[in-house]
């Protein structure tokens, strides 16, 4: 110290290592260069740990568009992983991370998530539940036919929204017949 | 109740010979076991979609309809060979023709003969209709309307099989123009009346596809009465002309369509195509 204060163009040429030693890397949270599943998952850990956390979502949606250049069943389970690990994680509440999986990979429709009636809640917002229901079947189109080769789970759901639409249709009728 | 795990007691003293007191446990645990499962399918919440007074509205529905189209498929068989004869005869643009006037007079008086069938079968339709149409609002407006979120709807939609297999039985679904009336309630009857065996996904899709029905039925019995009356007075004024109208040929097409079916309008949907079975992966997500 006595030796910075005795030779002021020792500090000098000091200071700018001391502050670039100290300042963390800006993560850039690009999307995954690589094409390969696994490695793109790692390198997202990696950036979501290091500060992009903000970008999940794209992040996890860059993921679902690697996972189509190579569709199989295990996929599945990978994406489940992965979802965990979030919550671990703290990134992910457990019921984001149930909301990401289910509105993917799963049969039934998160959009059709509510605590109250259909005749007081469900038929009031018939239009919006169904749009919303219809937005989610796209994206179970890409999670379970694209990404993971479930042919059968994305007929079956999309079979579901028929049904649904239909029996809403017939229940909200029946509901405001009484009004 | 687990059926299959039945665990011996300790100490218990098996008899050499097991006959009698052998068959009395085994009665006995047969008797706890079908009251476990009697009782666990009691437990099991299930919808009362179709009260037997829904059943009953069904079958005498059917019955009507079978009896007004008995009562028409004579008067229209008749008209179509009216009509055929009218044609051979080359009549159209020959109306002034004595002949032909006859002929058209005829057709006239067939389809007035139509209409007054009509208008007589048709009340009793609407009262069977409207009553099974009032019964399955309330089932809906009870058991689905206000008993269910959006979320118990769906899973009873998708069944308990839905989520390990992809596949369940397919739901009947709605469009069946291309049947006749009475044939489609006598379906309706036999779906409703052998609901038992039946899932309450499917029966929640049944509900809505025959009270849908039964709204837009309803509502054709009431336009179709109201025309009958002022079709039944143009008829008896062109009488006096001999005179066939569009509209009379019209009219004759659409209760034939109605009542015994349009061929044409029988869809044929293709299935979708086999899908992958390698999929047996369940995450602790799924919900």
């Amino acid at each position: 110290m006595k030796h910075l204060v005795t030779r002021p163009w020792l500090a000098a040429l000091l200071l700018p290592l001391v502050l670039a030693g100290c300042a963390t890397p800006v993560p850039t949270c690009d999307a995954p260069a690589s094409r390969n599943l696994d490695t793109a998952m790692s390198s997202v850990k990696d950036s979501l740990t290091n500060g992009c956390h903000a970008y999940y979502d794209r992040l996890f949606k860059d993921l679902l568009v690697t996972a189509e250049g190579d569709p199989k069943a295990e996929n599945k389970r990978l994406f489940s992983e992965f979802l965990l690990w979030s919550t671990d994680e703290g990134l992910l509440s457990k019921r984001q991370a149930e909301e990401y999986y289910n509105r993917y990979f799963n049969v039934k429709f998160i959009s059709l998530r509510s605590d109250y009636n259909n005749c007081s809640h469900t038929c009031p917002n018939k239009r919006k539940v169904l749009l919303d229901m219809e937005r989610e079947l796209s994206d179970k189109e890409q999670g379970l036919l694209k990404v993971s080769l479930d042919n059968d789970g994305y007929y079956r759901a999309d079979r579901l929204y028929h049904e649904v639409e239909l029996v809403l249709e017939a229940t909200c009728t029946a509901c405001s017949a009484s009004r | 109740m687990n059926l299959r795990a039945q665990p011996q007691p300790r100490g218990t003293i098996r008899p050499r010979h097991g006959g009698r007191r052998g068959t009395l446990l085994a009665t006995a645990i047969l008797f706890t076991a079908c009251v476990g499962f009697a009782d666990a399918y009691a437990n099991a919440p299930t919808i009362r979609l179709f009260p037997t007074t829904v059943v009953e509205d069904l079958r005498q529905t059917g019955n009507v309809a079978r009896d007004m189209e008995s009562g028409l498929q004579e008067v229209i068989g008749q008209l179509d060979q009216q009509r055929e004869l009218y044609e051979q005869s080359k009549c159209d643009g020959a109306e002034n023709d004595p002949g032909c006037q006859r002929l058209a007079r005829q057709i006239g008086a067939s389809y007035l003969e139509m209409l007054t069938i009509m208008e007589e079968r048709l009340p009793d339709m609407e009262h069977t209709v409207n009553n099974t149409h009032l019964s399955l609002e309330k089932s809906l407006r009870n058991e689905l309307g206000r008993k269910m979120t959006s979320w118990t709807l769906q899973e009873t939609l998708v069944g308990q099989q839905a989520a390990a297999a992809g596949t369940v039985t397919s739901p009947t679904l709605r469009g069946r123009s291309g049947m006749r009336l009475s044939e489609r309630f006598k379906q309706y009857y036999q779906l409703v009346a052998t609901s038992g065996s039946r899932g309450d996904q499917s029966l929640a899709v049944l509900a809505s596809d025959i009270y849908l029905d039964m709204d837009e039925t309803s509502l054709l019995i009431q336009r179709t009465r109201q025309e009958i009356a002022r079709a039944t007075l143009m008829e008896q004024l062109n009488q006096s002309f001999g005179i066939i109208t569009p509209e009379m040929m019209e009219v004759v097409g659409g209760v034939k369509s109605i009542l015994f079916g349009d061929e044409e309008s029988r869809a044929l949907v293709a299935g979708p195509p086999p899908g992958s079975v390698e999929q047996a992966y369940r995450s602790p997500l799924e919900q």
